[in-house]
């Protein structure tokens, strides 16, 4: 009833596939570390090793332990190797583990049961074993020296030393400093060319832009954090000839110079080419224009002074106004010379009286304030009532 | 029926525009191609970059562009606003008319619309003079706006086109000096509102998209133009997704290029800056630190100064060089492989 486990440190039996980068090499590191650990401590690296091995499920279903690793003697002799204890294993943590250990207890006792009947096959058996034994694990053919254990765990101590003060103190640079001449330039903010004497700035260019490089080859052009490849522009002036001519020969076109309505005859002595249609409900167009053409370009080309149509208006206005004063003047004269004055002057006359009043209420007392209010409304309305009067 | 067909018989050879002043002369060596049928010769890159010096005003002032597509909705307006304001931040005096009569926008992309009282249509009515009509911009007071109508008038285009030609020469004999550009945001389509917006240009800006529909628009436009005799097109291919390019899935610019035979005054790349520039009323060539957009409407106008055109075109992202960290997945890779080995061994 005795089983052989050989432990088999092939990386195959790490089932890295689904791991991500941060824990494959945080665990090969953790490996490592112990390989250092054991070289001292031999009895701990088998256990260590056989801890690895069950968390990653470790295919094979047969451990070989062997006393003398022989990490610290700085050599390990694997031809001369042999197993000087021989016992079965049970991990009682893992119910996976002790699954397979009774599948393996039984697989060996039906090995041993019919090891009479077949002995051919415990010879293939053997040597299958044998095979796989002395395929040297992959580990132990990087452990060989010793000597060069110490050289790569300070490199990787060194490397990741060297990555954490890295990260942390581009942290602490931009963290210490966020609106720093030098974080506004690394942003675009702010040109480093334009400080200092040496060089000032003559003309805001933006072609001189920080965030523009081409690449040393010249191939290559750097915007705005990302790299692009160039490449020369081929067309020649005969390519943009035959495109010309082939454009002529398709589009035979003349500028149209008259717009008519639709509807409307070609005048004559017209190329009916140059002739367009404009529909009568155009939104935007019409040929319809209430304004001369010369007078149009007269208004386009003034300089100063009111322009025309304000002008224009605004001298019809006043001679309207003129004209109705007059007109006016002449009826009130005619009609009643009387009623005119009282209109010219109502409102006047009647302030001067609120004065009077209001004069009189501020050496008195407060509350004459509705009096003035009625009697302003009852003035507006007497020249309201006064003005429906004289109207008609 | 007319149908594009790119040309086939590409050559290597020489650029053909004429360039000025001390340009930064770097030589191009052919990248890998991307398609593997079209050899790149190696060729001078005048105007990628230029540090450090003025643009040079090439041509007479005023230089009227008329900024056009055809097709609606692939940037004119954006193109016209942020170009404009380009041209006044490198110091020249910008007068940018909306030729778009009934649905003008230029207005809004600038910020500016609260501030437009009178139009053209006033102007030529006699409500108000020419000057104050001209809307001039606060950031930057070397440009101005200048409407044709407002949504709800009708503009008489009977002589809408010799409107046009007057306000350029009453520009001209300003007491403050003749602009030096007089941009023009021609509306979408043929009609009408184009014919007037083109009547009196010089040159012409073709803005397109990479696509067919825009393409064919695009090619009819400049047919017209060229009719119209408006020789100086070059073309801005805004909305480029390089991510789109490298899957096949968009046409490169230099296929756009093939088809139309027009010389590259810019390429736009996508840019979600641009409808929060255009909501905010704030061109995208001001903003700070500049996108990537901006950044390609700069150099954009920087060729509209020279009469320029791009010698290079960028192409697609180059995959990220790796860093410092990546050397654990490196190792992670190597140990994948070596577990794998190993795992073979033991099997066999």
């Amino acid at each position: 009833m005795t089983s052989i486990w050989t432990l088999q440190l092939h990386t195959v039996s790490f089932p890295v596939k689904y791991f991500k980068f941060v824990i494959f090499s945080s665990f090969y590191l953790i490996f490592i570390c112990t390989v250092f650990v054991s070289s001292y401590v031999n009895t701990q690296f088998v256990i260590v090793v056989f801890n690895v091995c069950s968390k990653h499920r470790v295919s094979s279903n047969v451990l070989e332990i062997r006393t003398e690793p022989g990490f610290n003697c700085g050599y390990l002799n694997w031809a001369g190797r042999k197993t000087c204890r021989k016992f079965v294993l049970r991990a009682s943590s893992d119910s996976v583990n002790s699954d397979d250990d009774k599948r393996i207890q039984d697989e060996v006792l039906a090995v041993e049961s019919e090891r009479d009947n077949v002995v051919d096959s415990k010879n293939s058996v053997r040597r299958l074993q044998e095979t796989i034994s002395s395929l040297p694990p992959v580990i132990f053919l990087t452990k060989r020296h010793s000597g060069a254990n110490y050289a790569i765990g300070v490199c990787i101590a060194a490397t990741l030393l060297v990555i954490a003060v890295r990260v942390y103190l581009t942290r602490k640079s931009r963290l210490s400093r966020p609106g720093s001449v030098a974080d506004l330039v690394r942003r675009g903010q702010l040109r480093s060319d334009r400080r200092g004497i040496s060089r000032p700035l003559k003309y805001d260019d933006p072609f001189n832009n920080p965030l523009v490089k081409v690449g040393k080859s010249n191939s290559t052009v750097e915007m705005c954090g990302k790299v692009y490849r160039l490449a020369p522009v081929t067309l020649t002036k005969e390519q943009q000839a035959i495109h010309q001519k082939r454009r002529s020969r398709a589009y035979q076109w003349k500028r149209p110079t008259l717009f008519l309505r639709e509807g409307d005859s070609i005048p004559p002595d017209v190329d009916p080419d140059t002739v367009r249609w404009i529909p009568a409900n155009h939104p935007f167009a019409t040929t319809a224009s209430d304004i001369d053409e010369d007078l149009a370009q007269n208004n386009v080309y003034q300089k100063h002074g009111v322009p025309f149509r304000i002008r224009a208006e605004h001298e019809a206005l006043q001679r309207k106004l003129e004209a109705l004063q007059s007109e006016q003047k002449f009826k009130k004269l005619v009609i009643d010379p009387g009623a005119g004055k009282d209109f010219e002057r109502p409102f006047k006359s009647q302030l001067k009286s609120d004065e009077q009043i209001e004069q009189s209420s501020s050496n008195s007392e407060v509350g004459s304030n509705p009096l003035k209010s009625d009697r302003g409304c009852s003035s507006l309305r007497s020249n309201s009532t006064s003005e429906e009067m004289q109207k008609p | 029926m007319i149908t594009l067909h790119p040309l086939t018989n590409r050559k290597p050879s020489f650029l053909y525009s004429v360039t000025s002043g001390p340009l930064n002369k770097k030589i191009l060596k052919p990248p890998k191609p991307y398609h593997k049928t079209k050899p790149y010769p190696t060729i001078t890159i005048q105007s990628v970059l230029q540090y450090n010096r003025k643009p040079e005003l090439a041509g007479e002032t005023p230089r009227v562009v008329v900024i056009t597509s055809g097709k609606g909705g692939v940037g004119k307006t954006t193109t016209t606003a942020n170009v404009g304001l380009s041209l006044a931040r490198l110091g020249f005096s910008v007068v940018a008319i909306d030729a778009d009569v009934g649905l003008r926008n230029l207005d809004l992309l600038l910020g500016l619309e609260n501030r437009v009282n009178y139009t053209v249509v006033e102007v030529l009515n006699g409500d108000c003079r020419l000057d104050q009509a001209l809307v001039r911009d606060k950031r930057w007071s070397n440009f101005e706006l200048l409407c044709i109508s407002k949504p709800r008038s009708k503009l008489p285009i009977g002589f809408g086109g010799k409107a046009l030609v007057w306000l350029v020469d009453a520009l001209k004999d300003r007491q403050e000096g003749c602009p030096d550009f007089i941009l023009i945001d021609c509306p979408a389509g043929i009609d009408a509102g184009f014919i007037t917006a083109i009547t009196p240009a010089n040159e012409a800006v073709l803005v397109t998209t990479p696509d067919i529909t825009s393409l064919r628009d695009a090619d009819r436009v400049t047919g017209l133009l060229e009719c119209d005799g408006i020789r100086d097109i070059k073309m801005i291919v805004n909305r480029v997704r390089t991510d789109m390019i490298k899957g096949e899935d968009m046409m490169s610019v230099l296929d756009v290029q093939e088809m139309l035979g027009l010389a590259l005054l810019g390429v736009i790349p996508e840019d979600s800056e641009v409808i929060r520039s255009t909501n905010r009323g704030f061109p995208l060539v001001l903003n700070k630190p500049p996108t990537l957009a901006g950044l390609a409407f700069e150099q954009a106008a920087w060729r509209l100064v020279e009469q320029d055109s791009m010698k290079a075109v960028v192409l697609e992202e180059e995959p990220k060089k790796r860093g410092f960290f990546s050397f654990f997945g490196r190792i992670e890779c190597w140990t994948r492989k070596f577990q794998y080995i190993s795992y073979l061994g033991s099997v066999c």
